[in-house]
């Protein structure tokens, strides 16, 4: 089986924040809704996912509530707060700062 | 998010940290349910969905340490680290009490010497500026270090450059009298601004000036705090008030404040310290031209930025300018030397030297715990492989096995700081008399330092090695070995080898120099001194000149002392002398002349000057080698008389019968002022560590009146007993007199050889720590590898092999560990020698005796312990 890419360092914050700004979601949903949009590139290791959540949640950007599931099971759903969704434009702003200026290089490099 | 919300935060989370923890146990459980209904629902099996669940999320108690670390404050797993190290520790006492009790020792004695570093080296001087201050001497060939003349003071004060302010002061006891019992008091005679140059300020009123250094204006006194205190109930109208000392009036005019330093002085010396309690005027008396008599010494504060070579070169040229200038003043140097260096110069070495010791006791102790942790890493090679195996990082591993080496040795230091603080009141009290700034050693905060600083770094020295050691460890090695039959990688062997054989080796170089010591502390014990100092008492008086003014009241109150002490019963002989020996001497005595004889160009005749009573010698038993001990008939109506010492005649008459030669101390003698020898006796030293006796010679009292005197009694039971009489028999002739300095020679003698006693007694209780250390060190590798080898023993013993073999191959790997270390050490202990040197007496750094019977006795006792 060819190895999957990994996450680019310091994106999977961001990942979380924007799968949040639909819906409350699980732990497992974030995961599982992070691989489905990423039409399966992008796989969240549950080692990072869990300690990325508690960082979150200590920085007051998600909050966490215990809730059913449809299947009638206790799960801990994350909701995006207002600092969250701040702090989501921050990050976007740039994330896409970043892919621009890679994309200048890139670019460059290819003409050259 | 500010920090401080971040902090309550995390606070209130660490106090949630149980439910924390159920929570994510709980979230993860159901994302592994949630995953492994998906397998299911892709038409996996129960059982294969449950593990493919698992392998995905993988290792799940990972991902609970890393979110605890996630939320956690950083302390939190150093205090993790911590909890589990002290249940290592506590889970094995006797492991933990033998490296803890090893470290508490020898950081402790590392904190005891320092502190004696810290407060005699290391501290400054209780002087503002005292690195500015230094003392004044003379020196030429023959008198490396002279006392000044008072009238070339003068000059030096008023021709120099270099100084901002330059004083002198000369010893001079007195005798308060008037309230109370009398008593004799340290005393100095100052010029005006002593105090300036230490840079001291009386309390009370204020310090001389030039107009008392006149003569006949002396007659002010300045006192200490502690005698205005004690004897004076601090009045605060001390000032102006007039006081009896030696039986004259004085007018105090000041009040130094309390805890006031005496700098310390060579001629007729009072160590540095608290010691001194009255001051008066210094006054120049006499002939300015006259520049032969040397008895003040100089002491003064630099200029800014001038250093005291620069200050030495001006005086010596000043110097030589004297010498053209008065005849006496021909030949002399100036030495200029802070007065740092006049104060601890001596002990330096001998402490930077106990210091090098016990810090190899220290190395000794760690070389040992690095030792035992590497023999129990061994057995706790599966607990490491279940570890790594669970994913943790070799790093937290690292950590975690220095957390617990620290651990040990904060132990250690906590328990050996307490133990510093107990040693250092021993080594106090041991410490040679008159040390420079002995009250100046206490436990203190930057030795608390010191034994936090040191105790770290003898955690991360000892605990380094084995932490490495066991990160290396091969989980999947580890887990199937269990720890069982690792006979050790060479490497670890050859660590474990070299940790022995620097533990002996450095045993070895600390017992070769507690054996030079040793060597060198006998040597002067074994001297012959030239007296017998059992069953005399001494003590001493000194007369006021206002009331015994004329040589013949002097001679008469040592005459009929003398003859009431002889008549007290138990008394053998009773004498007195101007100076008993090893008490310090009087180095100025020169200019006589030898009938018949010429001195060498540019070296007068010279000689240690003298007065002594008839039976002074027979007290203290020093033999008479030629001709008469003095008798009553010596007195100022009879022919003047001498009696030399051995030293003085060989050095003046060699190979010639010295008794009846004569000498005269007149440059135009008439026929009454030659004095004839009359008697030789043996010679005695110094002090016992000088090279040889010098030349001295004896004046009958009675011919040549000395008011200050120590009485020497020899008894014929225990000395002690007559002390009641002796103070009796002077209350009956003058009730206003202080009997000062009461002594058994016994304790001079004690005195005298303090320095060499100290030192060795130190050095020898290290190297004994050392070698009880390294045996436990060789005993604990070479049991570790026998235990290991016990298979293999077995083996060979089933085998047919003879017990004694097996007894052989044991005892000569210990030989080859041992032979190392002790070829190791004899060759570090010759390299370091040199250091010694000046400490020894009589002894070669390089002693071959010590050497051998050390490298033997080192191979021996490791031999033992096995």
């Amino acid at each position: 089986m060819a190895k999957k890419p990994d996450l680019l360092p310091g994106t999977l914050d961001m990942l979380i924040l924007k799968t949040l700004t639909r819906a409350p979601l699980h732990g497992y949903g974030i995961a599982l809704s992070i691989k489905r949009l990423s039409d399966d590139v992008l796989t969240v290791e549950e080692g990072s996912l869990y300690p990325a959540l508690q960082r979150l949640l200590l920085q007051g950007w998600v909050k966490a509530e215990w809730k059913m599931t449809e299947t009638n099971r206790r799960a801990r759903f994350y909701t995006l707060t207002a600092a969250g969704r701040k702090q989501l434009g921050v990050e976007l702003s740039q994330f896409e700062q970043m892919i621009a200026a890679i994309g200048r290089v890139l670019q460059d490099a290819q003409e050259a | 998010m500010e920090p401080l919300n971040l902090f309550l935060k995390k606070l209130r989370l660490l106090v949630t940290r149980k439910r924390f923890g159920s929570e994510l146990d709980e979230e993860m459980a159901f994302h592994r349910d949630q995953a492994e209904r998906e397998f299911i629902d892709g038409g996996m099996t129960a059982e294969a969905a449950k593990h493919a669940a698992m392998r995905q999320f993988g290792n799940s108690t990972r991902v609970k340490e890393k979110s605890h670390e996630a939320v956690g404050f950083s302390f939190e797993s150093v205090w993790q680290d911590l909890r589990y190290a002290a249940r290592q520790l506590a889970s094995n006492p006797g492991f933990t009490a033998v490296i803890t009790l090893t470290l508490a020792l020898s950081i402790g004695a590392n904190s005891a010497i320092f502190s004696v570093i810290e407060g005699v080296l290391l501290k400054p001087l209780p002087y503002p500026h005292s690195e500015q201050i230094v003392r004044l001497f003379l020196s030429s060939a023959e008198y490396p270090k002279f006392p000044l003349n008072p009238f070339d003071f003068l000059d030096f004060r008023a021709r120099n450059k270099s100084f901002e302010s330059m004083a002198a002061l000369t010893r001079s006891d007195v005798q308060l009298s008037g309230s109370g019992e009398p008593v004799e008091l340290s005393g100095f005679e100052v010029t005006s601004g002593y105090f300036r140059v230490l840079g001291l300020k009386p309390q009370l009123g204020r310090e001389f000036d030039w107009n008392a250094e006149i003569p006949g204006n002396g007659q002010q006194a300045i006192l200490s705090n502690r005698l205005w205190r004690t004897r004076f109930d601090e009045a605060k109208d001390i000032v102006g008030r007039k006081i009896t000392l030696n039986m004259k009036a004085y007018t105090v005019i000041g009040v130094l404040p309390p805890g006031t330093d005496h700098p310390g002085n060579d001629y007729h010396s009072l160590p540095y310290g608290e010691s001194v309690d009255v001051w008066r005027p210094f006054e120049f008396e006499g002939n300015s031209s006259q520049r032969g008599s040397h008895y003040i010494e100089g002491i003064a504060r630099l200029k800014n930025g001038i250093q005291p070579a620069q200050a030495n070169a001006e005086m010596n040229a000043m110097m030589a300018q004297l010498g053209r200038e008065h005849e006496g003043d021909t030949g002399w140097n100036v030495l200029v030397i802070p007065l740092y260096r006049e104060i601890v110069g001596a002990n330096q070495r001998m402490l930077w030297v106990l210091l090098g010791a016990v810090s190899m006791v220290l190395l000794i102790a760690c070389a040992n715990a690095a030792n035992l942790l590497l023999a129990r890493a061994a057995a706790r090679q599966r607990e490491v492989a279940v570890r790594l195996a669970l994913g943790a990082p070799r790093r937290r591993l690292i950590r975690q096995m220095l957390t617990e080496s620290l651990l040990i040795s904060l132990l250690g230091g906590g328990l050996g700081a307490l133990l510093a603080e107990g040693g250092v009141k021993v080594l106090v009290t041991l410490l040679p008399a008159g040390f420079p700034r002995a009250h100046d050693i206490h436990v203190n905060a930057l030795v608390f330092a010191f034994t936090f600083l040191v105790a770290i770094a003898t955690g991360v020295l000892f605990g380094l090695a084995p932490a490495l050691q066991a990160s290396r460890t091969d989980p999947k090695r580890g887990l199937y070995e269990g720890g069982r039959s690792t006979t050790g990688s060479a490497r670890q062997r050859r660590l474990r080898n070299g940790l022995v054989i620097s533990e002996v080796g450095l045993a070895c170089v600390l017992l070769i120099g507690a054996g030079l010591m040793l060597r060198s502390f006998l040597n002067q014990l074994a001297i012959s001194p030239g007296f017998k100092k059992d069953h005399v008492l001494t003590a001493s008086l000194s007369l006021p000149q206002a009331t015994y003014k004329k040589d013949a009241d002097i001679a008469r109150f040592y005459d009929l002392l003398m003859t009431g002490l002889n008549r007290v019963p138990g008394v053998q002989f009773a004498g007195a002398g101007s100076d008993l020996p090893w008490t310090g001497y009087d180095e100025n005595a020169g200019g006589f002349t030898i009938e018949g004889k010429q001195p060498p160009p540019h070296q007068e005749f010279h000689a240690r000057y003298h007065m002594a009573t008839p039976d002074y010698f027979r007290a203290l038993g020093t033999p008479l080698v030629r001709g008469r001990f003095f008798t009553e008939a010596d007195d100022q109506s009879a022919p003047n008389v001498l009696i030399i010492n051995q030293a003085m005649g060989t050095r003046y008459w060699p190979n010639e019968n010295v008794v009846g030669k004569r000498m005269t101390f007149e440059d135009k003698p008439k026929d009454k002022d030659w004095i004839t020898i009359v008697g030789v006796v043996g010679d005695v030293k110094d002090k016992p560590s000088s090279r040889g006796a010098e030349p001295a010679f004896w004046f009958s009292y009675r011919q040549q009146a000395n008011p200050d005197m120590s009485v020497a009694i020899r008894s014929s039971s225990d000395p002690r007993l007559l002390v009641d009489s002796l103070r009796d028999q002077v209350k009956r002739l003058d009730p206003s007199l202080a009997v000062a300095d009461i002594r058994l020679m016994d304790q001079v003698a004690d005195e005298s050889i303090a320095t060499p006693r100290f030192s060795f007694f130190l050095v020898g209780l290290f190297a004994g720590l050392a070698i009880i250390l390294a045996a436990i060190g060789t005993y604990g590798v070479i049991s570790y590898s026998v235990s290991q080898r016990i298979p293999e023993f077995g083996l060979r013993l089933a085998l047919g092999a003879p017990p004694g073999d097996v007894m052989r191959l044991v005892l000569s790997q210990a030989a080859r560990l041992a032979i190392t270390g002790a070829v190791v050490g004899v060759i570090v202990a010759l390299g370091l020698a040199r250091v010694l040197q000046s400490l020894m007496y009589n002894v070669s750094p390089t002693d071959p005796l010590t050497f051998t019977a050390v490298g033997l006795g080192v191979i021996a006792i490791a031999m033992i312990a096995c």
